[in-house]
């Protein structure tokens, strides 16, 4: 079958993430699926890439595409697949959502501007995974304060309600702390994420911890969750990740 | 803690939204391509996605495409239902319906 033609306007790039020059390009649907995911190799790096229109990605529109619900989390999972397929085959360090270049010749001039660092980056990666663990601990009781008989008792059920509230989120924090630095261990590297609303995190439980941890050796990470985890809070690992988190600032500076 | 309490750990399976959008929107974001969005409307955006998230995930449980349903990203869908509530409303309470206004 002869190619098709690229329409002009399909002149952007999308970049996932930059691996190894040599990898195949993962077999998975592009943010724009009419384009196949394809390695553009400069220099000892290869970037992660897929044409896109710019109609759809530029600058301009983009916001209001960002807006559209639906559109974002299918490019969203596109753009996560890509870089958990290329994760399993071999280290990959990932874009930020939406990296878009206006044509081929200034996503290669960025891979090799940064192709030091960029290796770099991959050696550090190689063989490592990133790994989420949140922890959840039953939401607090409904006050009781307004089965009080007298204005007294209201206003002493509310002080202790409160007082509670803060030893409980004080013990929270110290739980945390100790939980970071036990998994730390057993890690190449951590970071604490923002706690995750219930609505986001879907759970009737309150989440106390969420942190990220960047793992080469799952078995023992495992095992240290297993050890460290602290009653009466569940745990819930996940990933593995592309290592979103321990990608190194400098490589987005001009 | 036993083995069974990891049991959430499910690797292949396709990941929770919300983890994905704190990594891919709110972190881990350093390489920038010549074409630039403002962050704080990706900031912004994601406080209004984060209430979408719940209901899309349950959604999908139940096996509804959401984006298909959600009244709130389709003002027109969700319209319909709430109108014919407030019709028997009305009706039940004697009131001269919406619709019969309309007519």
């Amino acid at each position: 079958m002869a190619a098709m033609p690229v329409p002009e306007s399909d002149a952007g790039w999308y970049l996932y993430g930059v691996v190894a020059a040599g990898a195949a390009p993962p077999d998975t649907a592009a943010v724009d699926p009419r384009h196949a995911v394809v390695a553009l190799a400069e220099e000892r790096v290869a970037g992660l890439a897929s044409r896109v229109s710019l109609a759809e990605f530029d600058e301009a529109t983009l916001p209001e595409r960002l807006a559209d619900a639906a559109w974002l989390e299918e490019k969203i999972r596109a753009h996560e697949q890509v870089l958990e397929a290329a994760l399993a085959a071999a280290a990959v360090v990932p874009c930020r959502f939406c990296t878009v270049y206006r044509d081929e010749h200034e996503l290669r001039r960025f891979l090799a501007d940064r192709a030091d660092v960029l290796e770099l980056t991959l050696e550090r990666l190689e063989g490592r995974v990133e790994l989420g663990v949140k922890a959840f601990a039953p939401g607090a009781a409904p006050s009781e304060a307004a089965e009080a008989e007298s204005g007294r008792a209201y206003l002493e059920t509310r002080r202790r309600e409160k007082q509670a509230r803060e030893e409980l989120s004080r013990s929270r924090a110290a739980i945390a702390h100790d939980l970071h630095r036990r998994l730390l261990a057993a890690a190449d590297g951590g970071v604490l994420l923002d706690l995750q609303s219930r609505e986001l995190s879907g759970r009737t439980a309150d989440m106390v911890f969420n942190g990220s941890y960047l793992v080469a050796d799952r078995a023992r990470f495992e095992q240290a969750v297993a050890d460290a985890a602290p009653d009466g809070l569940e745990l819930e690992l996940t990933g593995p990740w592309p290592p979103y988190n321990f990608v190194p600032e400098e490589l987005g500076r001009p | 803690m036993s083995s069974r309490e990891l049991d959430s750990y499910r690797p292949g399976e396709v990941a929770q939204l919300a983890d994905v959008l704190e990594r891919v929107l709110d972190k881990g974001i350093v390489i920038a391509g010549d074409i630039k969005i403002n962050l704080l409307d990706i900031e912004l955006l994601t406080v209004k996605i984060r209430l979408l998230i719940a209901s899309a995930d349950k959604a999908r449980e139940m096996g509804i495409d959401w984006w298909q349903n959600d009244p709130f990203l389709h003002g027109g869908n969700g319209q319909g239902e709430l109108e014919e509530r407030l019709r028997r409303l009305e009706e039940k309470a004697g009131l001269p319906t919406t619709s019969d206004e309309e007519e």
